[in-house]
């Protein structure tokens, strides 16, 4: 093996430290930071529009919370159907500082990363709470138990007039280092936030995954009584799923309340608790970078199907609302079409992407 | 010399090309932006309102009644989602629009902070009172749901015989259907003659028999109701079934339904058929089932542009149409008054339609009035009840007398 890396020919391993890297080679490295510098670098370059740019950032915040979701059911094998709800446990963290200290508060307005992480750890105690039953059930059972709390959710916050019944509660314009964040820059701005975080999230994943409590998911995923014969803990493994689950959600809850300006009941239904588990399955349960893949996919496909349907409603009779069906009908079929000829998602499209792309330049 | 030649003819042609180009575009453009549930949940309101619009900006620009000048109004689908309408709203604002045209309750709520910061004037689809709380630039076309339920309850004990009229309401499980529910209360408690026996918040039932059954057993005559027309049909078809529908206003022992805006139009004659027989609407739109001039023209445009028998005659058709008539009166007389067309001036524009200013167009029941202290469009609502299976108008257009005491 030649001793500069750049002229190594093949991925060689003397030591355990060493397969544990981050990236494999030197190349893998540089083109992970040529990445970062563009999606950093391009909005300075190339202004986009208020439109676009909350398309963006509702994509990032997507992608966090199918992190989390990933975690619990791709990587720990627990099925949740109840995801929204933890997103809006994390948004409605947010809510309630701004009911009862005003929406301007300095801890809403100046304080936002610390009331991110807050709504984070909230949404990881509900977490742990909700995956108390995990303990019990299994498959169908356990689906069914986070479904009941997508039900309580959204039962409560209907009725609760301390969260407005439902209605949107506002929440502030936060202030960064140059000032108050207007509206010209506001989702520019959160752009640059949310991507942090979703590389903060995406390496915290990626280390997990190398330790012990990593392992210890996908252990418990494969056949959790042979975990349990190796020493681990099945229980607690389970229930800490469903807590980190809860955290991923609860931060994407807290950004999405500051991207919105508001926190509103109808961003939290069971409809988008689907939505999410759909971006799981489209972009390969399971894998980190299938969390990207999937709210990138699902959310441009919405886009792409509401212009149609919009189309579509300008000529089908109205009377048989036949262009409402449009999106339903299309995203089933996307699921469907997903888990019986692509189980495994786009990320593995990527995969072999990239094991065609591995051939050259002679790193074999 | 031959170049020199081919360079004077290219001269020649590029000021042509200038001179004939910026006469071909001398008329104005007005980008307006409209988001409404085409698809969706209450996409049978939105559809036709959606059309209204559509149909009365082309009828302006087709007959010239801004001269050259034009407006272009972008129409989106939200499918009744706040998250796309917010979107939407976006994509409006980087076009470069002047004045927004918005639809249901939970967005004008949800983005009534970012009309503010941009000083857009928005008609929304939305009548809740609860928009204008906080607001400036939300203008309601006609008078709010609160207004509606309390003329109806005002109509109920002006004309009920025989001690105090017992009242439910029948209400939806959200701010759009609860918004209401305070201020009939707070007319009560100012000495509206009724008694408010129960607020039921309906949910998805198909079948009311307990509900209805519990109502006349606390001897309720009257069901209000704030909501659409869905779960009004389902209601009133058990209440049919039971035997327990009015067959004329107030019949002792039975329960007459009344409704507002949302509640009725013949989309609830389609749905619950006989059951809608004797029931009580308000709203602040003529309808085409009470012939008229107005109404006339609101069927001569919709013919104009191909529309089919039930959108043209959809109150919400009407609507449609009342929200881009107002749009482009006030752009009209911004361009009267010489001012530049931009957010602020149709703001002020429509600050303006008062007094001898006020505006009336020919879908509305009334003038619509505007000013910095109200911003509700149409003050008089008509109240109509089903009679042979369409709805005629039940005396003249009123205002409420209690709201203004409650105010």
């Amino acid at each position: 093996m030649s001793a500069n890396s750049w002229l190594a020919t093949g991925n060689f391993f003397t030591t355990y430290k060493q397969e544990q890297r981050t990236f494999l080679t030197s190349l893998d490295r540089s083109f992970f930071t040529l990445f970062l510098v563009i999606l950093f670098g391009w909005p300075l370059l190339f202004e986009l529009g208020n439109k676009n740019m909350l398309v963006i950032d509702n994509i990032l915040i997507a992608i966090v919370a199918v992190m989390g979701l990933n975690l619990v059911t791709g990587f720990a094998g627990l099925i949740s159907i109840g995801h929204a709800a933890f997103v809006g446990i994390g948004a409605y963290t947010v809510a309630s500082f701004c009911r009862t200290m005003g929406d301007s508060h300095i801890i809403i307005t100046h304080f936002w990363p610390v009331l991110i992480v807050v709504s984070g750890l909230v949404g990881a105690v509900f977490g742990a709470i909700v995956g108390l039953p995990a303990l019990r059930l299994k498959h169908l059972y356990l689906a069914i138990a986070t479904l009941s709390f997508q039900m309580i959710f959204e039962w409560t916050i209907q009725f609760m007039t301390f969260f407005n019944q439902g209605q949107t509660i506002y929440v502030g314009r936060v202030f960064w280092f140059t000032g108050k964040v207007g509206r010209k820059d506001h989702y520019l701005f959160w752009y640059f936030i949310i991507l942090t975080i979703v590389i903060l999230l995406g390496f915290g994943i990626r280390n997990l995954l190398k330790t012990r409590y990593g392992r210890s998911l996908v252990a418990v995923r494969d056949n959790d009584r042979a975990a349990d014969a190796m020493g681990m803990n099945p229980g607690l493994t389970k229930v800490y799923a469903f807590a980190l689950a809860g955290f991923f959600a609860g931060v994407a809850g807290a950004l999405h309340a500051y991207v919105y300006r508001g926190v509103g009941f109808e961003s939290f239904t069971l409809h988008e608790s689907i939505g999410y588990l759909a971006m799981a399955i489209v972009g390969g349960l399971g894998t980190l970078n299938g969390s990207f893949w999937g709210p990138v996919a699902i959310k441009f496909l919405d886009l792409q199907v509401e212009t149609l349907a919009e189309i579509a409603g300008k000529y089908l009779p109205s009377s048989m609302n036949l262009a409402t069906a449009l999106k339903p009908f299309t995203f089933g079929l996307v699921i469907v079409l997903f888990l019986m000829f692509e189980p495994r998602g786009i990320a593995n499209w990527w995969r072999i992407t990239k094991s065609y792309t591995k051939l050259w330049p002679f790193r074999y | 010399m031959k170049s020199k030649n081919f360079l004077t003819a290219l001269l020649i042609l590029v000021v042509m090309f200038a001179f004939t180009s910026s006469v071909y575009a001398g008329g104005k453009v007005y980008k307006l932006g409209m988001s409404l549930a085409i698809t969706g949940p209450t996409s049978d309101a939105g559809n036709p309102y959606a059309k209204g619009t559509e149909d009365y900006f082309k009828f302006v620009n087709e007959t010239k009644i801004l001269g050259d000048d034009t407006i272009e109004c972008t129409i989106r689908d939200d499918q009744y989602k706040t998250d796309v309408t917010k979107r939407n709203f976006e994509e409006y604002l980087d076009d470069g629009i002047v004045m927004y045209l918005n639809y249901s309750t939970g967005s004008t709520l949800g983005l009534k902070r970012d009309f503010e910061e941009e000083q857009i004037a928005v008609l929304p689809a939305s009548y809740h009172a609860g928009n204008l709380d906080d607001s400036n630039y939300i203008f309601l076309p006609i008078a709010s749901y609160s207004d509606q339920l309390v003329i109806l309850a005002e109509y109920v004990a002006k004309n009920h015989k025989g001690g105090k009229a017992k009242v439910a309401l029948f209400v939806h499980p959200s701010a759009f259907g609860r918004g209401p529910v305070s201020d009939v209360e707070k007319a009560v408690v100012a000495g509206l003659n009724i008694e408010l026996v129960e607020v039921v918040e309906h949910g998805k039932d198909l079948d009311n028999t307990a509900m209805l059954k519990r109502l006349m057993s606390k001897k309720v005559q009257y069901v209000i109701s704030q909501t659409v027309q869905s779960p009004v049909a389902t209601m009133i078809k058990d209440s049919q079934r039971l035997g327990l529908t009015a067959s004329s206003f107030g019949e002792a022992g039975k329960i007459t339904f009344l409704g507002a805006h949302y509640t009725g139009g013949n989309d609830l004659i389609a749905l619950a058929g006989t059951a809608a027989e004797n029931y009580f609407w308000t709203t602040g739109f003529n309808i085409t089932s009470v012939p008229g001039e107005k109404t006339t023209k609101q069927l001569a445009l919709a013919k104009l542009f191909g529309r089919d028998e039930k959108a043209a005659n959809s109150h919400n058709y009407a609507a449609g149409i009342m929200v881009a008539q107002v749009a482009t009166e006030a752009i009209r007389r911004a361009k009267a008054a010489g001012l530049e067309v931009n957010k602020a001036n149709l703001y002020k524009m429509l600050n303006g339609m008062n007094g001898a200013n006020a505006y009336s167009p020919y879908t509305t029941s009334g003038p619509v009035t505007y000013s910095k202290t109200d911003r509700m469009g149409v003050d008089l609502l008509q109240i109509y009840s089903v009679q042979g299976g369409v709805f005629k108008a039940v005396g003249e257009a009123l205002e409420s007398e209690y709201m203004k005491k409650i105010k």
